[in-house]
């Protein structure tokens, strides 16, 4: 396609290329569904919430599985990975980028040392009763530790307790870190708000429940077992909780820019009628938004139902992840559409064979998945979700 | 604390203390010596060979004298005379050491001239594929008094 007709007004020259591609969407979008899984679990191992026990420990390694990729969109758009690292060698304290090596690595410690924690007593099962490399795996997973008596497992709960404490908090911050660096973006007036942080959180724990609700239906499905809807209606039930946080605050935003109407509101009206008008009122907001919202709130109004129940719930998941994606997308590729000079626009065309565009994008976003799936298999979180449903057939 | 904690707090100190080795010796000994960067890329850069020897070498020693004065004069003047014809310091310093001929290429023209939508308007600017008939610029324009046509 001709520049031309991807540029309206007054642009600079540096801003005809658009850097922060789809792979800067993913990043956050990837960072947001491990908060949410994190803080799903926190439910249960913080707030005692015991419908939400039996995807508690499944939402654990969900949040591992996405944050082992985490880093790779940011990686791949880097070019040169193996340089990635010098950020946490020479950390410069005035810079909040250089701050989320130390962050992303701090919360993986809590994370896995959660799993651990919680996963012990099946570990340690496993290495007495299996042989081999069987043995030797599980073994060294127990830290060659064997102790499982009653009281060494109550303290670990208490231990692992106290660590999602902290998990939370820090879950917040790898996350609200993501859009205090946009927040932090001065020049630009789509990025540019001290909300925009916390907008970032709401919307990482709306899609990490849905996804966990999502993950949790194919995997039962899959398994042929019975879904717990008592713990699916639960977590559709703070799905929509968190959703209405999320949209006020969105919405917030939009209506203070609009009323406030500052030199920049031009250029935004622009944005969001024209360049990502669909995206943003289409996608992000009523499919993401509005329709979840309307279909959870049937779930809790109809009584009984549960396979209605269930079908709502999942196809309101399914919206909310897209919509939580269009969201990103709005923000990351929104804001590089606006230029400098607030009078002028740019396009972004994906590519889809690149270092930079949709291909790898798919690959990281798979990833994810396949890591899950190999986690599973050595730490089997089935057994919460079938202790109380009897098997199908 | 249970010997299973005690054991994964001492694996996580290892951890950290691998980092902290890894990382001295990784980073740079003299950097942050002037400020966030290796200070010895002070001298490394200092003690490269210079390539560049300025517009005023070329006319400021009566060597060129004739054609600087019509470029000075010009509105190329903003256009160095190393831009075209190449870095000129080894000739400045030895006239024998002859420079590669200036680039005079359409495409070299037309890094500033095609038209582009980011430039100025008022900024001369053609569309290659119908001004000029594929020649090369310098056919009809002087690049040293571009409007001499």
């Amino acid at each position: 396609m001709m520049l031309e007709n991807l540029i309206w007004g007054y642009v600079y020259p540096n801003e005809s290329e658009i850097q922060w591609s789809i792979l800067i969407v993913l990043y956050p979008y990837i960072t947001g569904l491990v908060a949410g899984a994190f803080i799903a679990s926190s439910l249960y191992h913080v707030f005692g919430k015991n419908e939400i026990k039996p995807v508690a420990r499944f939402a654990l390694l969900t949040a591992l599985s996405f944050l082992l990729v985490a880093m790779m969109p940011l990686l791949v758009h880097l070019g040169r990975p193996e340089r990635g690292i010098e950020i946490m060698f020479t950390p410069h304290v005035t810079s909040a980028m250089s701050g989320f090596g130390y962050i992303f690595s701090f919360y993986l410690t809590i994370v896995v040392l959660e799993i651990w924690l919680s996963f012990r007593e099946d570990i340690v099962k496993k290495a007495l009763s299996s042989h081999g490399w069987k043995e030797l795996l599980y073994s060294s997973l127990a830290l060659f530790s064997f102790d499982i008596s009653e009281k060494t497992l109550h303290d670990d709960e208490k231990f692992a307790k106290k660590l999602a404490i902290i998990g939370i908090p820090s879950a917040a911050f790898l996350h609200g870190y993501v859009g205090f660096i946009f927040g932090g973006i001065k020049a630009n007036p789509w990025w540019s708000t001290p909300l925009m942080p916390i907008i970032f959180l709401m919307s990482a724990i709306v899609s990490g429940i849905a996804l966990l609700i999502l993950l949790y239906i194919v995997a039962m499905k899959i398994r042929k077992h019975a879904i717990d809807h008592k713990c699916l209606q639960s977590l559709a039930h703070y799905l929509w909780i968190f959703l209405i946080l999320d949209v006020t605050l969105e919405l917030l935003e939009i209506i203070s820019m609009k009323y406030a109407s500052r030199e920049d509101i031009d250029i935004i009206n622009r944005l969001l009628s024209d360049k990502i008008g669909f995206t943003f009122w289409g996608v992000q907001l009523t499919l993401g938004i509005l329709i979840p919202f309307i279909l959870l709130l049937m779930v809790s109004l109809i009584k009984k139902r549960d396979t209605l129940k269930m079908i709502m719930i999942s196809i309101s998941c399914i919206f909310v992840v897209i919509g939580v994606f269009a969201m990103r997308w709005n923000v990351v590729i929104g804001g590089q559409e606006i230029s400098k000079s607030l009078s002028g626009t740019l396009t972004y065309v994906p590519v889809f064979f690149s270092q930079e565009g949709v291909l790898p994008a798919i690959i990281i976003f798979i990833l994810p998945f396949i890591i899950l799936r190999v986690v599973t298999s050595i730490l089997p979180p089935w057994k919460d979700m079938e202790e109380e449903t009897q098997k199908l057939n | 604390m249970q010997p299973h904690l005690k054991r994964a707090f001492t694996l996580l100190a290892l951890v950290i203390i691998a980092f902290i080795l890894v990382r001295s010796l990784v980073v740079p000994g003299s950097f942050g010596q002037y400020g966030w960067y290796r200070g010895d890329s002070v001298n490394e850069l200092r003690n490269l060979t210079v390539n560049y020897a300025e517009s005023t070498s070329c006319g400021g020693e009566n060597c060129h004298k004739i054609i600087y004065d019509v470029w000075v004069k010009d509105r190329h003047k903003t256009v160095n005379c190393e831009t075209c014809h190449g870095p000129a310091e080894k000739h400045v310093l030895n006239p024998r050491e002859t420079l590669t001929p200036a680039n005079d290429t359409r495409e070299y023209c037309g890094k500033c001239h095609f038209k582009q939508i980011a430039r100025p308007e008022l900024f001369p600017q053609i569309d290659p594929d119908t001004h000029g008939q594929d020649l090369r610029c310098v056919y009809c324009h002087n690049p040293h008094k571009p409007w001499f046509v």
